[in-house]
């Protein structure tokens, strides 16, 4: 019944960057050009799998255009590549393109913003396991919490191109209205006009929006929300529903044990801090329960996940 | 020139095909760097740390970067010396690089155990002994401060092992190293690998937390380099010299001029560690390197760098 989206050849590619454009206080999109082996290795790349970006050969902002909470960590030397997923990968003819979603939060995200069209970058990819689809669902809701956006985002699009049998919603919570990595007006006005988040809307997906201050959507957590809209979907059989879900693990937990009380499948993509991303440092351990027992094992967030099942982990 | 230069070297008796290995704990257990490079290009290959019994390892946080560094804090997780040779023995068979298989226990009688079994096994060129973990609460680091410690763990799995290369692995977290480095010689090392990562911390100011669940971790990276090539090179001069011991040098290294300069200090091969994280393919480009190098020099054969370091005050600078 699943159906294992499992990782293409991988390798070390050099992407070309087309743009890096600034769409909200600390969000950008930096889109990116794969050709040759790049662009068919990442033609293949699934909703949910990442990448291993370098950013140790670009250059910081100039002191003055650089966050003042970030100053220190501007200073910071990098060594590590970063992990990425990309919300929207396109193939078109011999070149495949990635938007790559990002908010700046350190010595890796601050170099990104200098990277300017024409601008080479190495990236290891495909990694990991994307989220599975599948067949027997006729509703799908992706639960997005801040920085989880990108992966859902794409999901989105290969839910609605290529599953247009499956009903699909999306969730979308953070701490403001600032904090939402969208564009376009995210206000109460906006909400309450029924306007939708564009990153979804343009995909026939309307999306529900939750903040914990509301300063846009509905005051409070997005799995309050969530748990407001299936308790009040009561046609709904579970077995035909199926949350992917992306963002903080507090979130995710929560996000779980919804889905656990109402019988519903759930996926959930895990973050983990990594060296490698290839299986090598094995850094990136996520504990799991073993078939049901009260045993536990630990699996790697980037061979194993990123993506794994809401009943399995055992969250922090 | 170049495809006349002869990289390989002698290693305590065994002919490698070249002097580069990649470190334990840094390239999976078999060829999970299979997708970036030739694994047969290496001369040697050592494996991610085996325990008698399968090691779930640390909480997270595991790993922190630092400046040209990292922490990291796995705990010696592993999938057990069963296991191991089940799934992973046959695929290393099947390689060409001399195989060590990094061995670690919490009792001198596992370590035992796991060499004797493993001595036992075609694919095995060499045991790693790993006395230098700096990660786990029994074992490790534990049995590899104290020279009185070191012979007697090295005397045993000697014992338990005759048949294989012996390789113990040392710690730079240590007053004297040429001193364990002397004791783990006199009780049987056919070779030394050095060195492990440092003991170390990083504290997160926000939470007043040190970042990892382990709290410390070993420091690897481009940031340790000239303190390893330093000791590769005290360990050379006041032991294996003398003794005629191979050294397996490594710490930081990410360039082949990185693993020349291990060379020039006495190492007779050198290990890829952390920077396979960075750049997956980088050991068979180092291979490549060193071939460069020597084409360059006029050296038609790498081992007579092993130790070569000149006399005198360096007025190029």
């Amino acid at each position: 019944m699943s159906q294992i989206s499992s990782s293409s050849k991988k390798g070390v590619f050099s992407a070309t960057v087309l743009a890096n454009r600034q769409i909200g206080q600390r969000f950008h999109r930096l889109r990116l050009e794969f050709s040759a082996d790049g662009a068919r290795a990442f033609a293949q790349f699934k909703p949910g799998q990442f990448t291993q970006v370098d950013l140790s050969s670009a250059a910081l902002p100039p002191e003055q255009d650089t966050p003042a909470d970030l100053l220190d960590a501007s200073r910071r030397e990098l060594l590590l590549r970063r992990p990425f997923s990309f919300a929207d990968v396109t193939a078109e003819g011999d070149k495949t393109f990635a938007e790559l979603l990002y908010c700046v939060v350190g010595p890796a995200t601050l170099r990104m913003t200098t990277l300017s069209s024409g601008d080479r970058v190495s990236i290891i990819g495909p990694l990991g396991n994307g989220f599975r689809i599948l067949g027997d669902k006729k509703t799908a809701l992706l639960v997005v919490g801040g920085m989880g956006a990108p992966p859902l985002q794409h999901l989105a699009k290969t839910l609605t191109s290529e599953h247009a049998e499956i009903e699909v919603v999306a969730f979308a919570g953070a701490k403001a209205a600032s904090e939402l990595p969208f564009e376009g007006r995210l206000d109460e006005i906006s909400q309450q006009l029924g306007f939708s988040l564009p990153e979804f809307t343009k995909y026939g997906i309307n999306s529900i929006v939750a903040t914990d201050d509301g300063s846009a959507g509905y005051r409070g957590l997005v799995t309050d929300r969530l748990q407001q809209w299936l308790d009040e979907k009561s046609g709904l059989t579970p077995d035909s529903v199926i949350i992917y879900s992306c963002g903080p693990e507090a979130m995710l937990a929560k996000v779980a044990e919804i889905a656990r009380d109402k019988g519903i499948d759930c996926q959930v993509s895990m973050e983990r801090r990594m060296a490698c991303g290839i299986g090598l440092c094995q850094s990136c351990a996520v504990e799991c329960r073993v078939d049901d027992s009260s045993q536990t094992t630990y699996k790697l967030c980037c061979e194993d996940g990123p993506v794994f099942d809401g009943r399995e982990v055992v969250f922090v | 020139m170049s495809e006349r230069v002869d990289l390989s070297v002698d290693f305590a008796g065994l002919r490698l095909a070249n002097p580069v290995f990649t470190a334990s704990g840094t390239c999976g257990y078999a060829d999970e760097l299979g997708d970036f490079m030739d694994v047969n290009c290496l001369g040697g290959f050592t494996t991610k740390s085996i325990t008698l019994k399968p090691r779930k390892g640390n909480p997270t946080p595991r790993i922190v970067e630092t400046d040209a560094g990292m922490l990291n804090a796995i705990g010696l997780a592993n999938i057990g010396l069963e296991r191991f040779i089940e799934e992973k023995l046959p695929v290393l068979e099947r390689m060409t690089p001399a195989v060590f298989v990094n061995v670690a226990g919490e009792t001198i009688g596992e370590y035992v155990a796991v060499a004797e079994r493993l001595a036992t096994e075609q694919a095995v060129a060499g045991i790693e002994l790993n006395i230098s973990c700096p990660n786990v609460e029994k074992g490790g680091i534990s049995f590899g401060t104290e020279p009185a410690q070191v012979r007697e763990i090295t005397a045993a799995v000697k014992k338990a092992a005759a048949n294989r290369l012996l390789m113990v692995k040392l710690s730079p977290s240590v007053t004297d190293i040429a001193a364990i480095a002397r004791a783990a010689v006199e009780s049987g090392a056919d070779a030394l690998s050095l060195i492990n990562t440092f003991t170390a911390m990083v504290v997160d100011i926000e939470t007043r937390r040190p970042v990892l669940a382990n709290r410390t971790g070993g420091l690897s990276g481009p940031a340790i380099k000239p303190i390893a090539v330093h000791l590769v090179n005290k360990v050379y001069r006041e032991v294996t010299k003398d003794t005629g011991t191979p050294i397996l040098g490594m710490g930081g290294i990410r360039t082949a001029s990185d693993a020349i300069e291990f060379i020039l200090a006495g190492a007779s091969a050198v290990a890829i560690g952390t920077w396979s994280f960075i750049d997956p393919g980088c050991a068979a480009k180092i291979v490549e390197g060193l071939r460069s190098y020597c084409a360059a020099k006029d050296i038609a054969n790498i081992s007579k760098l092993v130790g070569s370091l000149e006399a005198g005050r360096n007025l190029a600078h």
